[in-house]
């Protein structure tokens, strides 16, 4: 069995190898001096980073006692923030809304494959394509963002909820159905709490995720970080680029940090043992 | 007490795809405690889950005459209870489903909860989720759950499992009183005894055909048997 594992694995490398060498057409001449041009590029233009994005901007005077409040990178970061939290809470009461109608255990085949159709419609367009929509449709802004992500988030959190609602025993749900239960009953005190666990640490991937993909959509103008970062990359200053980048990497890992904090009070783990920070670090072992 | 009918079998055949019975046509009224007797795989189950309406029968029909919404009471085999809510939470669904809307609605629903509770003795746990209780704890949880339901009918998949004999008279005390107020109760059943102790009637499957018999005539014919 394990023989025949590795047997695959080789077979599916070679086969992305040749795929590759199709997609360059044979050209490899093309990645010659490509890490070489990547250090000079990384030397000359973006280090070190300028930490200028850091402190007060010229304009608007800042009015704040910490200089920091005013800068390029609280400013942005908490724009962005604000917009992956705000799209998040609307985006998971959307598809829990959704995704109940979309799981075949909770309701009939031609109720639950419409709902799945249009969920991955809303799914197969990137929040960076909702965002340049919003845009069109109600000009720049954080608002944009907002929808943008929103409608990305339910057809996202929408998918992940469905599966695995589908995937929950099914006597609590016969014994509801049998009793005499609403469908809206079933839902609120059978099938939420026995699935809270998941369907938070979904809430908490997707919070993380709208956060990294909110500097991609403030690219093309629906606000946060990423309108900074677009702005600089059109002066060409790859310096602050890459002020901003460590920024969002700090930012990304103390939600991750928080992520699993927020888990471990809800999982099997934490019957039995609270979590602490070293714990939450290092996968914890099973208490003996 | 009303002695009509409360669930009435019209030739049932029931089954996934190949019928598992010969039509059954019978009756149960207000009161009366029906165990399901035969071996693994006949057809028990399948009975219970099409009367609960979870199985479509293959023929036939069944009739179920309950006064209000909320008048069937169903304990499945693998209890139904949802592992990662409290226990509190879990007797309430019980509550919840036939307490029509007014505003003591809530403190009504509350009263039921916790006095299903303390009959079956697991107050201590009632801010515990389920999962970190036993087996024998989860079905007096499930018992309750329909205690505060206050069913017409009461079905249950081998609900007294492998309790011990504590457990048993604890969970049989409180099904007990549900019959006193005119619950009838159809249990599938692998202990004999249990049925024996419990039990108005038997429906002995054998070959497709439901035996149905008075307690008495069954511990006659029981113990004839065992005589020849």
């Amino acid at each position: 069995m394990k023989y025949r594992l590795f047997g695959i694995l080789v077979v599916l490398f070679f086969l992305a190898w040749r795929t590759l060498d199709g997609l360059v057409e044979g050209d490899w001449g093309r990645l010659e001096g490509g890490l070489s041009n990547l250090g000079v590029f990384f030397r000359e233009s973006m280090w070190p980073p300028n930490w200028s994005v850091l402190e007060a901007r010229s304009y608007p005077v800042c009015e704040e006692d910490i200089e920091f409040f005013c800068s390029v990178g609280y400013l942005g970061m908490m724009e962005t923030l604000k917009i992956a939290f705000v799209s998040t809470i609307l985006g998971f009461v959307g598809a829990i809304s959704l995704s109940s109608l979309a799981a075949r255990n909770l309701m009939p085949i031609w109720v639950a494959v419409p709902v799945r159709i249009f969920l991955s419609a809303v799914r197969s367009l990137p929040s960076l394509i909702w965002a340049i929509l919003f845009v069109i449709v109600i000009g720049f802004g954080p608002l944009s963002g907002v929808l943008a992500m929103t409608f990305y988030t339910v057809g996202y959190l929408g998918k992940l909820q469905y599966e695995v609602f589908e995937g929950m025993p099914n006597d609590p749900l016969e014994a509801g159905r049998a009793m005499g239960l609403s469908r809206p009953s079933i839902l609120m005190n059978i099938v939420i709490p026995e699935n809270g666990n998941h369907l938070l640490s979904q809430l908490m991937f997707m919070f993380e995720y709208n956060v990294r993909h909110g500097t991609v959509i403030g690219i093309v103008g629906a606000g946060g970080i990423g309108y900074y970062i677009s702005t600089y990359l059109k002066f060409l200053q790859y310096d602050k680029v890459f002020a901003l980048l460590i920024l969002i990497f700090i930012v990304v890992v103390l939600i991750d940090l928080l992520s699993l904090a927020v888990r471990s009070f809800v999982n099997e783990e934490g019957d039995v043992r609270k979590p602490t920070w070293l714990n939450m670090l290092i996968q914890a072992r099973k208490q003996d | 007490m009303s002695n009509e009918a409360i669930l009435s079998l019209n030739d049932l055949v029931i089954g996934y795809g190949d019928p598992l019975s010969e039509p059954i046509s019978l009756e149960v009224k207000p009161g009366e405690i029906i165990a399901i007797l035969g071996p693994s795989g006949i057809g028990k189950t399948t009975l219970i889950r099409t009367i609960a309406g979870l199985v479509r029968p293959l023929s036939g029909s069944f009739t179920l005459n309950l006064e209000r919404r909320g008048g069937l009471g169903y304990i499945p085999q693998r209890l139904g209870l949802v592992r990662h809510a409290t226990v509190a939470h879990n007797v309430s669904l019980g509550a919840r489903v036939n307490i029509p809307w007014s505003k003591t609605m809530f403190q009504e629903r509350k009263e039921r909860t916790y006095e299903a509770i303390r009959t079956l003795g697991i107050e201590d746990k009632a801010t515990e989720p389920v999962r970190r209780l036993s087996g024998g704890q989860q079905r007096r949880v499930a018992t309750a759950r329909t205690l505060a339901q206050q069913p017409q009918l009461m079905l249950a998949d081998e609900f007294l499992g492998e309790l011990d004999q504590t457990n048993v008279d604890i969970v049989l005390g409180a099904v007990g009183k549900l019959v006193e107020n005119g619950t009838a109760i159809v249990m599938v059943e692998h202990h004999e005894d249990n049925a024996k102790n419990f039990a108005t009637r038997i429906w002995e499957i054998k070959e497709k055909q439901f035996l149905d018999m008075t307690i008495e005539e069954w511990i006659e014919q029981t113990s004839t048997g065992e005589e020849e």
